[in-house]
């Protein structure tokens, strides 16, 4: 092995003098801390929110038994004060470039979405947050908000919140709605501010929570448990109780803006954009060519599934917040309205026109289109109909009208669709109960010729049909099957093909698309007219009332942008980070089924048009909200923004790439436990009174999270007996670890002995190989555990623990001195793991651009005189970053890493 | 480790091994890793033998091998008591395995004609007429193979096991 090191030739021009520490704990503060002092400017790195690393997370060292927080905390607060040191938190590098003397280090600074010079750590925050994850500081048996500091020395005292990307329930939603922060909110007891947050979103709580086709639903993480949660009848039970309640509670809006608009149309995509609008404090006028407003939502979708006060209500709350509604006014021309002081006009009057079948014999008596069938019938109007009804679709609106029609008293309803139920666009519940109704789906059957006699529709001739290649829509084409065709007799006939716009619409002096909709920018729904927008039906064809009420939102923000004189496209569309399935955190959940909802009695189904659906009651509810996984641990229910005095949160912050320049780098990166369920023989994960030794800590730390009570997590009852297995995830050839992890025997030693110091009477057995009491005072220690504590040393391997009826662990092992083989019972069992290189370990030596032993620690220069030299000059290594060491010699190495740092900054990069 | 306790006095070890019997072990296959067993006692914990024996305790076997008592280790009837379920193996932490040594010792110990009596008549059994289970064969499993549609004449003959035995047990005269 060649000893001498090769020379550095960093040009002098480019030397820097500063150094950077990677890693935050107590091996890189004190290399921070030892530069620092010789007058160098320090970078000191941490991934995660503090420093501090595991030694903060330490209840006692050993041998000494010392308070491990008493012994850092001044540590910690003495690497925040030194004028030298500048600390990156919640930081990682990303690329090393250069040589000794001369690195530029790029860093990613995550965004913590708390400005870092205005936080005081103040923590008012907090409570405010209704998040609640298991804090990783407490190795996940405590708890922490979704914005947090992992404990309360944390060093800097700067709260972070967790947030990973967007849920996908949230991206899903055409208007936004937030589920996640508003089930978090119920589950905190504030359905008020919970029902605000959905109302940020939409107007409709109560009406899309009955018609709403839950795009939410379909992407809800939740359903890789057990099921979706029931997103949708939450904020219908959010209405409602607010409605039972008294009603709206809300703020009413200050109108403080001089610009008119006008929106035309009061469906749900303009009473979206007028509620937004006047919310901004823009006085808005809704004219309404029919007698209520609603559009679609009134009169389109039949009663037992929107009852009429429902809509009306909704309305009425937008009328109070200010919205005027002119009725049985119909607009011809936008310019008038112009002319006429509104500065400007969003445009939704929807696609109220029925496509036609093309097929002969569609105009005879008898046949009814969808949308007008259900205006006739939502207005009161007698609708004659036969013994025998046909509905030719397979959306939400065929599947209204058969049930409509079954309501009406008619014997057979029979729904025909050209695809399979599966493609069937209408709400999977929905065609459930038209089918229990006793309605017939004929799926795989289009209609090619109405029968007439005497001009009345007497049957029609369909024809079968097969599935082809998926067509645009992804759905599977339908190919009819020649000569199949086949006659059933029929009275009446209702088209539920679709819609579309009026080409006679006000939209008309607007540049128009070859379909008769006004031309919209896709981004803005800005039309050729520019202070003139479009959206809903009108401008994309028929769609869903929640994309509707999503292209209302669009529309409003343009038209605030408009009229601010602000740039329309700056930043949209919004762009969505949807958290990665692998971060989400599920293995906490148990399947709790998802809330049915009640429903009225088939017969009054049948027979009356009663709400179908009787909504949860409020135990239901919350139990139902509880089932949300929080994909992204931060909701932007935004409850902290309105908590801090300071203005210090900020949920659109970015992560941040800087770079350093620094003459030397000191590696300190630590290093993972052993992943003990490795193990199923030992039965972490499925035992419940196995942990692991830092869990142990946690456990017995005064400010862990029972307060310092050793307890058993599983039933809080006090372990008269506990257990410790040594070299659990080391020295084991089979597992891939054969190296001693060096601070096991010593730790494992000193949790059983604060065992007997936290209750004399417990009785305390370590099961080990052996005991390797290396270093200064350990032998002594263990002497002292054995006979001044009483813990009794078994010298056996564990076979297997193993969970008795009584909720005992029984421990199976060969006692090698007493030759007997052992079945004990304990209360508790403690897994003493191994360690690790940290994770990422591989991945940031590539980057930085250094070599890694097999075991995957950093690789010294030579182990007896270059230590803590990486293989690339100006690097250098403490801590646990090339090998498991105590906190004494970590410390060293440190302070060792330090002084050969300092050599290379003092020497402008030459190195000896 | 300290010094051994007062109670183990009478369990006082040499530290020399009596034989090179571990070196013959080694050298024999599957004896290989022998040299690595730290005397854990995890194979005696986990060992199904072990829970319900209270002679048979693979670690203690092994460090009879290590020590050097061949004869006392090939004359045992106790290497034969393992039924190579292996999780000894499974579990040992490093990287030996006891069922792979008794193994190896069993060969060792056939090569100087120490074969318990049961395993020499089972396999006398088994070369006689090629059914081990053949006494187990009652008119109570006839009837139930009768019960079940199945046939009661297995059609059995000894013939196979007359021309195995002929070839390798009788100087090689089969066909």
């Amino acid at each position: 092995m060649t000893i001498a090191k090769p020379k550095t030739s960093a040009t002098k021009g480019k030397w820097s003098n500063k150094a950077l520490v990677v890693g935050g704990g107590v091996a890189g503060m004190q290399a921070a801390l030892d530069i620092a002092d010789q007058n160098y400017k320090v970078y000191l790195l941490e991934k995660s929110s503090s420093i501090g690393g595991r030694m903060a997370m330490i209840d006692k060292t050993f041998p000494t038994l010392d308070c491990s927080a008493c012994i850092l905390t001044p540590r910690l607060s003495e690497v925040q004060r030194h004028p030298n040191i500048e600390m990156l938190t919640y930081s990682e590098v990303e690329e090393v470039l250069g040589s000794a003397g001369n690195f530029k280090v790029k860093v990613k600074r995550k965004a913590r979405y708390v400005d870092e010079e205005k936080c005081n750590g103040c923590g008012d925050c907090v409570p405010a947050c209704p998040i609640e994850v298991p804090n990783e500081f407490d190795q996940g048996i405590g708890f922490r908000k979704a914005i947090y500091i992992p404990f309360p020395q944390a060093t800097p005292n700067i709260h972070t919140i967790d947030k990973r990307g967007h849920a996908p329930c949230y991206t899903n939603c055409p208007a936004h709605v937030n589920p996640q922060g508003f089930t978090a909110l119920m589950r905190s007891g504030d359905n008020d501010k919970a029902l605000k947050l959905v109302r940020d979103a939409i107007p409709f709580p109560g009406s899309l929570g009955r018609v709403c086709p839950a795009l939410c639903e379909e992407k809800c993480e939740r359903a890789s448990v057990d099921d979706p949660v029931s997103i949708r009848n939450l904020h219908r039970w959010l209405y409602d109780n607010e409605r039972e309640h008294g009603g709206y509670k809300g703020d009413i809006p200050v109108i403080d803006k001089k610009e008119k608009v006008a929106v035309i149309g009061a469906g749900p995509a303009g009473i979206a954009c007028a509620e937004k609008l006047i919310r901004l404090g823009y006085p808005v006028t809704v004219f309404e060519k029919r007698e209520e407003a609603g559009g679609l939502l009134r009169y389109g979708i039949p009663e037992h599934r929107l009852p009429r006060d429902v809509i009306a209500d909704e309305i009425k709350i937008v009328e109070d917040l200010g919205v005027k509604i002119e009725y049985g006014k119909e607009i011809s021309s936008v310019k008038s309205l112009l002319n006429k002081g509104f500065k400007a006009v969003f445009l939704g009057t929807g696609a109220p026109v029925s496509s036609k079948l093309r097929i002969k014999g569609e105009d005879s008596t008898g046949v009814y289109h969808a949308v007008d069938f259900l205006d006739k019938v939502n207005r009161g109007e007698k609708v004659p109909l036969g013994y025998n009804v046909a509905v030719i679709g397979g959306g939400n609106a065929a599947i209204d009208a058969a049930r409509v029609a079954k309501r009406l008293g008619v014997k057979q309803v029979t729904i025909i669709y050209r695809r399979s139920r599966a493609e069937m666009p209408a709400i999977h519940q929905e065609i459930e109960d038209a089918v229990e109704e006793g309605i017939e789906l004929k799926v795989l059957t289009n209609p090619v010729e109405a029968i007439e006699s005497k001009g009345r529709l007497v049957g029609i001739t369909c024809i079968e049909m097969k599935l082809g290649e998926p067509d645009d829509s992804g759905r599977r084409r339908p190919i009819p099957i020649p000569g199949s065709e086949f006659s059933i007799p029929f009275e009446n006939m209702i088209i539920a093909i679709g819609q579309r716009a009026d080409p006679k619409g006000p939209h008309a002096e607007l540049d128009m698309t070859e379909w008769g909709t006004p031309e919209v920018d896709p981004v803005t729904l800005q039309t050729s007219m520019e202070n003139v927008f479009a959206g809903g039906d009108l401008a994309t064809g028929p769609g869903l009332v929640v994309e509707a009420v999503g292209q209302g939102n669009v529309a409003a923000e343009s038209i605030h942008r408009y009229l601010q004189g602000e740039e329309l496209k700056e930043g949209r569309p919004e762009t969505f980070i949807e958290v990665i399935p692998e971060d989400i955190k599920k293995q906490r959940f148990g399947v709790h089924p998802r809330a049915s909802m009640p429903k009225i009695s088939i017969y009054n189904r049948r027979t009356t048009f009663k709400e179908v659906e009787t909504g949860f009651d409020a135990e239901t509810a919350m139990t139902e909200a509880g089932r949300c996984l929080n994909c992204t641990v931060c909701s932007e229910c935004m409850e902290c923004v309105e908590a801090c005095q300071r203005e210090a949160i900020d949920h659109n912050q970015q992560d941040e790439i800087i770079e350093l320049d620094v003459g030397a780098i000191v590696m300190s990166t630590g290093y993972k436990l052993f992943d003990v369920a490795e193990y199923p023989r030992l039965g972490y994960e499925t035992q419940s009174n196995v942990i692991t030794a830092m869990e142990y800590e946690r456990l017995i730390n005064a400010a862990g999270p029972t307060a310092g009570h050793l307890v058993r997590l599983s039933d809080g009852k006090v372990p008269k007996s506990i257990g410790f297995i040594q070299c659990v995830g080391a020295r084991d050839v089979g597992k891939g670890v054969p190296a001693c992890s060096r601070v096991c025997c010593m730790y494992g030693i000193k949790n059983a002995v604060m065992a007997k110091e936290h209750d004399p009477d417990v009785d305390v057995t370590v099961y080990y190989a052996d005991i390797r009491a290396f270093g200064k005072g350990f032998e002594e220690f263990f002497e002292m555990a054995k006979t001044r504590f009483g813990v009794k040393f078994v010298r056996g391997r564990v076979a297997e623990v193993v969970e008795t009826d009584d909720e005992k662990s029984l421990i199976r092992v060969e006692d090698t001195e007493d030759l007997t083989f052992m079945q004990n019972e304990h209360d508790l069992v403690v897994l003493s793991g191994g360690i690790q290189p940290s994770l990422g370990m591989r991945i940031l030596a590539e980057d930085v651009g250094i070599e890694l032993d097999n075991d995957g620690y950093v690789k010294v220069e030579h182990p007896l005189l270059y230590p803590v030299d990486a293989d690339v000059d100006g690097i250098y290594t403490c801590g646990c970053s090339d090998g498991p060491k105590d906190i004494p010699d970590s410390v060293a190495a440190g302070s060792a890493a330090a002084m050969r740092a300092t050599i290379v900054l003092a020497r402008g990069g030459e190195v000896k | 480790m300290g010094a051994r306790t007062e109670t183990n006095k009478g369990l006082e070890i040499e530290h020399t091994p009596s034989s090179n019997f571990a070196k013959e072990i080694e050298a024999e296959p599957g004896g290989e890793g022998i040299s690595k067993c730290i005397q854990c006692g995890i194979c005696t914990a986990s060992c199904a033998v072990s829970s319900f024996s209270d002679r048979y305790r693979p670690r203690q076997l092994i460090q009879k091998i290590i020590i050097g008592k061949r004869d006392e280790v090939l004359q045992s009837d106790l290497p034969w008591l393992c039924m190579t379920c292996r999780l000894c193996e499974e579990r040992c932490q490093e990287g030996v395995s006891p069922a792979e040594i008794f193994q190896a010792v069993r060969h060792i110990a056939t090569r100087e004609g120490h074969i318990p009596e049961v395993f020499k008549s089972t396999a006398e059994k088994a070369l006689s007429d090629g059914w081990l289970l053949g006494d187990a064969y009652s008119d109570f499993i006839e009837d139930d193979r009768d019960d079940l549609g199945l046939d009661t004449d297995l059609g059995w003959d000894n013939e196979f096991t007359h021309r195995l035995k002929k070839k390798y047990f009788s100087g090689g005269e089969g066909d």
